[in-house]
């Protein structure tokens, strides 16, 4: 049986991945304030699905493992964003500890 | 070869003998069995020290125990009993044993793992009980920073861990029955054609997946704190003591629906075998299920109402909070449905399940009441929310418990229970727990806190009936432990299909062998086919 | 021995090969969905103080190593390629470039280790290990420790994770050498591959939110 994925994507990709790190080194060394670390960890979004989608064979699995990888980055998503939500609202109104 | 005697079919209870074939099992049965023996008895230890509590609580001054014993006396009840018991009750015992038999498959998907989430258990729950032997922790189940982890002088760190080990199990459980359910089913057995069981048993499985892990981490990042005495959450050095509650809560509200989505799955089988009519509203109860593991995600924050969160977070868990009560409800009312114009008959199973709509129905409906954030302010941390959550855990789950028990009794050892016992314990169950707890839902409203050891003394009449009821609930479950044993060995044979109901685990011997089928189903009907059923029973004279 | 006679052992409980394959498979991810949400709490608690505590945290990344950390990047990147050339040979049926590609992999993931066990080191003499021994200068000092507690919680569970993720690379390659894996079953290697590509996702985002933040300063 022919493997899903040629050992030449592997190659590019491996390459690829190489070159976002040093991009991302790179990109350090310039101050953009909060953003550093937002330009940092979108890149490591990119690096993962990467490796996800090509060394891990996520695009060539079928639905249900396209469905679970998305249900987990979900819930990490429904945790962060409403424990941040509290953390950005405290403050908002004019009482103290609200 | 002799021709064999037939003497005693082999089932999976004969066929291998002697402790190690039990301890090395790989049959899912076996473990569903090793499972109920180690619930069994920490249920009873978690019982003990309700008892000694509401002994202590029998009068307004702390006569029985110091207040810092009383404090443990409530942590170790909680913990036991949220983490030993009804975490992994109806899942590991009735799941475990039946969400093969009702897919038709022969096993689950991974049985090594599933023997080893036994002994991870066990691992956790001696830890925990070393750490009771230690001299306990006096926290509250819920091991609120900064007191756990600068202030207590407990044993915290060893219960973290215990707790933490025993999560491992949980995953393990969750991620094998998500595999099972997906990858198992028998040819022709579509998710439309599953069982309610499956649908609610899945969903839970969804939970302990997502969900334990982040508690696994909470716990260790509190374990860390105490040991190395940096500061996670220690306001002093900048932590957020907030942050280990959401952290915790994060997990800890999908664990309420750990507990309560099995006990909704006992129901939905045992509401139409003993109403001998399908499930009605099929598609709105599977939905409903998957709605409530969902949803159930999005409102941790109604735990923290008073804690300091900011009041735009509170607003939104309250509103999030008010939407989760609706597949529930849904539930309820397709229960309900399907007993109207239902051939019924009462026995135990039945009583448990009718009694699980009743008590659940109130835990749910005063759950309303905590979650709208004015009345939250004035009943939080009072006897109100215990009151709250025991009609759930154990007026819903704990029946639901015993009535899936009571119900599959005959399939899991081949005899019958006695009928006549069973109905007066299920009272008992229902009498005592009433009056245990319903007390509890005035003494809160009155503003009688948690966790206190002494109180006022215009609470004491209240008190007293609360304890009076928690002796006849404890009567009410010692007598099941006694005569379901007795029956093991002196009960009156069980045919395959006693209550004739529908699903693939009747259709097999009672006990099943050890490989449930011998030729695996091919499955052509709907779940709950009772008309089929009814048509097939016409045609036989 | 041709590849398509597979010694495989069908356990009991699966009706063919197929199906055994597809759930270990799966089982695999809904165990990686799982670490996703464990080292997921820690990023979210992460985020809260990075929220807090800009400065201070930016301070702390300054501590860091971008050196290592950044060869420590590479270094597992390669290992994942190696990985993948590993499930690939299998998947082709070259049981002893399974064998060298195996061995390869687990090569580099302990020069990971190494170079992370390094730094934990130099931590530490630069007095920048919590509870052991840490040096909070000036008024921020508290909140840079928390930074660093977080370093070493994250990346220490990661390393317990790549120890594992080691040995598991040995059983595999036990099993290769027992003949276990063909092209016909390859499942066992896929599944530890799976294991070890998200271990090499962690270290990304751990690399993207320890290292570079502080690089300007």
């Amino acid at each position: 049986m022919t493997p899903a994925v040629s050992r030449r994507t592997y190659l590019f990709t491996w390459l690829t991945l190489l070159g976002l790190t040093l991009l991302t080194t790179l990109l350090g060394f310039i101050n953009m304030g909060p953003f550093s670390i937002v330009i940092a960890v979108a890149l490591a979004a990119i690096k993962a699905a990467l490796i996800a989608g090509f060394f891990m064979h996520a695009l060539f699995e079928g639905k249900l493992v396209r469905v679970a990888i998305a249900a987990g980055v979900i819930w990490f998503l429904i945790f962060v964003s409403l424990t941040l939500g509290d953390y950005i609202t405290r403050g908002w109104l004019p009482f103290p500890g609200k | 070869m002799q021709p064999a005697l037939a003497l005693v079919p082999k089932n999976y209870l004969t066929e291998k003998q002697g402790l190690l074939s039990w301890f090395f099992t790989t049959d899912h049965k076996r473990i569903a069995i090793l499972y109920t023996a180690s619930i069994t008895a920490l249920f009873f230890l978690g019982g003990f020290f309700a008892l000694l509590m509401r002994l202590e609580l029998l009068t307004p001054e702390t006569n029985l125990v110091q207040p810092e014993t009383y404090n443990k006396l409530f942590t170790m009840h909680g913990i036991i009993m949220v983490w030993f018991f009804l975490i992994p009750s109806i899942p590991n015992t009735l799941g475990n044993f039946f969400i093969p038999m009702v897919i038709g498959a022969k096993d689950l998907a991974f049985p090594k793992i599933n023997l080893l989430s036994w002994y991870i258990f066990m691992l956790g729950a001696a830890v925990t009980i070393y750490a009771l032997f230690r001299g306990g922790v006096d926290t509250g189940w819920t091991f609120y920073t900064p007191f756990s982890t600068s202030y207590s002088t407990t044993y915290v760190v060893a219960a973290a861990i215990g707790i933490l080990i025993a999560g491992f199990s949980s995953i393990m459980t969750g991620l094998n029955f998500i595999a099972t359910i997906h990858k198992m089913r028998a040819p022709g057995l579509t998710w439309y054609r599953l069982p309610i069981f499956v649908w609610s048993m899945y969903a839970t499985s969804l939970i302990l997946v997502l969900a334990t892990p982040v508690l696994a981490v909470t716990l260790l990042m509190v374990a860390v704190e105490r040991l190395a005495q940096v500061g996670i959450f220690d306001p002093a050095l900048g932590g957020d003591p907030v942050l280990f509650q959401h952290m915790f809560w994060f997990y800890s509200h999908p664990a309420v629906y750990i507990m309560v989505l099995p006990g909704m799955a006992v129901v939905s089988e045992i509401i139409p075998a003993f109403a001998r009519k399908p499930l009605f509203g099929y598609k709105a109860v599977a939905y409903s299920s998957m709605a409530i593991a969902v949803l159930g995600f999005l409102v941790w924050g109604h735990h923290m109402f008073v804690a300091g969160t900011s009041v735009y977070s509170a607003m939104t868990f309250s509103l999030l909070s008010y939407f989760v009560a609706v597949p529930s409800a849904i539930k309820v009312f397709n229960w309900t449905a399907t007993i109207y114009g239902g051939a019924l008959s009462w026995d135990t199973p039945m009583l448990y399940a009718v009694g699980f709509i009743g008590l659940f129905t109130i835990g749910g409906m005063t759950g309303l009441f905590l979650a709208a954030l004015g009345l939250d302010v004035h009943v939080t941390d009072t006897y109100f929310v215990i009151a709250h959550f025991h009609y759930i855990m154990v007026g819903g789950t704990v029946m639901a418990y015993l009535g899936g028990v009571h119900y599959w009794w005959p399939k899991i050892s081949g005899k019958m229970y006695p009928e006549g016992l069973a109905k007066l314990s299920a009272m008992a169950v229902f009498l005592g727990f009433n009056l245990t707890f319903f007390p509890q839902f005035i003494l809160g409203y009155l503003g009688m806190p948690r966790r206190y050891a002494a109180y006022p003394p215009e609470f004491h009449m209240l008190n007293v009936l609360s304890t009076a009821g928690a002796s006849i609930l404890g009567v009410g479950y010692v007598m099941p432990l006694c005569y379901l044993l007795w029956s093991w060995k002196y009960g009156k044979e069980a045919e395959p299909n006693p209550w004739r109901a529908t699903g693939l685990e009747w259709k097999t011997p009672s006990p099943p062998p050890t490989h449930n089928f011998e030729i695996t189903p091919v499955v052509t009907w709907n779940a709950y086919d009772y008309k089929a059923q009814q048509e097939e029973l016409q045609l036989v004279p | 021995m041709s590849p398509e006679i597979a010694p495989l052992a069908l356990h009991e409980q699966f009706a063919n090969p197929n199906q055994q394959r597809e759930t270990a498979s799966f089982g695999m991810w809904i165990f990686i969905i799982s670490e996703m949400m464990l080292f997921g709490g820690l990023f979210v608690a992460f985020t809260v103080y990075r929220m807090y505590y800009p400065q201070a945290f930016d301070d702390g990344s300054a501590g860091m190593d971008i050196v290592l950390g950044s060869i420590n990047t590479a270094v597992l990147i390669c290992s994942s390629f190696t990985m993948a050339l590993a499930v690939y040979s299998a998947e082709v049926g070259s049981r002893k470039l399974v064998s060298a590609f195996l061995v390869l992999t687990m090569i580099i993931g302990a020069v990971f280790l190494a170079i992370k066990f390094t730094e934990y080191y130099k931590h530490f003499l630069d007095h920048k290990a919590p509870a052991v021994w840490f040096d909070s200068a000036g008024p921020g000092g508290p909140k840079i420790e928390l930074f660093y507690v977080f370093y070493f919680i994250m990346t220490g569970l990661h390393a317990l994770h790549m120890i594992v993720g080691i040995g598991l690379l040995m059983a595999t390659l036990i099993r290769n050498l027992a003949g276990q894996i063909t092209a016909a079953y390859y499942t066992p290697i896929e599944v530890a591959g799976l294991y070890w590509h998200f271990i090499d996702i962690i270290w990304v985002f751990l690399y993207g939110i320890f290292y570079i933040s502080g690089l300007h300063k």
